[in-house]
């Protein structure tokens, strides 16, 4: 399912203009992500995804509907979106009970839930948590409720806002690990981050925004190489890219063994 | 993509400049005056002489009139309509409803009080729209108003607003789970349950972590606290005290003087 951005602007009712015309596709299946400094227009951007935001010019068209002419409820359908903050949505008084909520909203068969909601949690290693209260559980586990509970929604394409933001390097690991079985099954998957290593591991393809505009887009190691276009966004490559280039490689390089393989 | 915290709205004025203290006296001068001078066409006066020109001096007219006329005339019209209708004073019958009469004296009676209330509110709306609250309470605890009193105060003005920014934060989170909150009412009725859990939750656990985040502070420490903003006082601002000060003293003497 693709997702179409054509000179797309959108200003808030504050006067501040966030999005300042956007040209994008996102091909199906794609793994993205997003950074670029804070007040970039990033969680702007995939706000319009899935119709939170409505555009105030120019079009987001998600596999043929444009998000203009679709409520939130219906794209749900299409575009899954984990909150920044879990304990913004959950509200179940059981892990099961929270996980099964969105995709019975969106009315699939009992056979089918219980199938997505135990795929789920299988994926997020809940499964000995299923009868625990999520507000019992600790800040990492409430993150990973909020992923099963959107992963188990079945999307096309699923969104996540700065996941790992306070999670420690298992955790991490594990939204890793999420997201490269997302991407085996042939989802699309967005992401902002600030973790710019989290970034060169697990995406293909970046997207650097800075004030309302795409700064660069292209695959992770072309954008993560461009180390002098990147700070106008505040954005540092990776540590190992740095290191890389002081070295004098020939290569951009972003991960361990690209490097490795480039020094030996 | 936030709203206001409170009423205050940040211009650069005469009004807003006056220290916090002032401008409460002002307020308390404006509703005594207005309640107790024995003269018929006080607060009508009190209108036309210092409630508007104080909205033009604070810049502040347009948003004034805009509160004046959705919420401050309507409940003052209110007032009038219920007091003129049922206050048993007077023989000048000049309409008669069934078996309510409205006799000139009662009409008075109640332009008079109406006038009043809308003295009262716009008073104390100038007062809101013009004083920054934060600055209001740390000038009013350096005069030994106790931090407990000052931080309930504080914590009631701005509740409401990040209340609201909260709950449409968890609104859009759900919608995004396929929630419906926009076709019929049973079926938003029932998307309640998933909004107001977390809401409660959050602001139960935002109170909590706000009032270790201020103990950290020394909130309950009795030395004496420095503040950051130093709120000006100028020998004018003390003047204007003292003047409004004499004039709610010949007010009220006025009205308890056996006439």
């Amino acid at each position: 399912m693709n997702i179409n951005i054509k000179d797309l602007r959108f200003t808030y009712p504050t006067g501040l203009e966030a999005l300042k015309g956007i040209n994008l596709t996102i091909d199906s299946g794609e793994q993205v992500a997003i950074v670029g400094q804070n007040g970039a227009g990033k969680t702007t951007l995939v706000r319009h995804f899935n119709g939170l935001l409505k555009p105030a010019s120019g079009s987001v068209i998600i596999g043929g509907w444009d998000t203009a002419k679709y409520s939130v409820a219906k794209l749900a359908s299409r575009v899954g979106y984990v909150f920044q903050n879990p304990d913004e949505q959950l509200f179940s008084r059981d892990v099961l009970t929270e996980v099964s909520f969105g995709p019975r909203n969106l009315g699939y068969s009992k056979e089918k839930i219980d199938e997505l909601v135990k795929r789920a949690m299988a994926l997020t290693e809940l499964n000995d948590k299923a009868e625990t209260n999520p507000y019992d559980l600790s800040p990492t586990w409430r993150k990973m409720v909020a992923l099963a509970s959107i992963i188990a929604m079945d999307t096309s394409i699923v969104i996540f806002d700065e996941p790992t933001t306070g999670q420690d390097a298992v955790n991490v690991g594990r939204i890793a690990h999420v997201i490269a079985e997302l991407k085996k099954e042939g989802k699309t998957v967005i992401t902002i981050t600030h973790d710019i290593d989290f970034c060169a591991e697990n995406f293909e393809r970046v997207i650097a925004l800075s004030k309302g505009q795409v700064l660069l887009d292209g695959h992770t190691r072309e954008v993560l190489g461009q180390e002098e276009t990147l700070a106008q966004t505040y954005v540092d490559p990776p540590q190992l890219t740095r290191l890389g280039k002081r070295l004098g490689l020939k290569e951009t390089v972003t991960r361990q063994e690209e490097f490795m393989q480039a020094i030996t | 993509m936030h709203e206001r915290l409170s009423f205050h709205i940040q211009r650069d004025s005469f009004l807003h400049r006056l220290n916090p203290l002032t401008k409460l006296v002002l307020t308390l001068a404006l509703i005594l005056i207005a309640f107790t001078f024995p003269w018929y066409w006080t607060p009508h006066i009190l209108v036309l002489i210092a409630i508007i020109p104080l909205s033009i001096v604070g810049k502040v007219f347009r948003e004034f009139s805009l509160t004046a006329l959705r919420l401050i005339i309507p409940a003052a019209g209110f007032l009038f309509l219920m007091q003129a209708f049922f206050q048993p004073i007077g023989e000048d019958v000049i309409f008669k409803f069934y078996f309510l009469d409205i006799t000139s004296e009662s009409l008075m009676f109640a332009f008079r009080n109406a006038m009043r209330v809308f003295v009262m509110v716009s008073a104390f709306t100038l007062f809101l729209v013009t004083t920054h609250p934060s600055e209001l309470m740390s000038d009013l605890t350096r005069r030994g108003l106790p931090g407990q009193f000052a931080y309930v105060i504080i914590s009631t003005l701005q509740i409401l607003p990040q209340m609201q920014a909260k709950a449409q934060t968890i609104i859009s989170a759900q919608r995004s789970r396929g929630l419906d909150t926009e076709s019929s009412f049973f079926k938003r009725a029932g998307s309640l349950i998933p909004l107001i859990g977390p809401l409660v939750f959050g602001s139960l656990v935002e109170v909590e972590e706000r009032a270790i985040a201020i103990e950290a502070r020394g909130f309950t420490s009795r030395h004496v606290k420095t503040s950051l903003h130093e709120i000006p006082d100028s020998a004018f601002d003390q003047f204007l005290r003292w003047a409004l000060l004499a004039l709610i003293i010949v007010s009220i003497g006025l009205n308890l003087w056996p006439s």
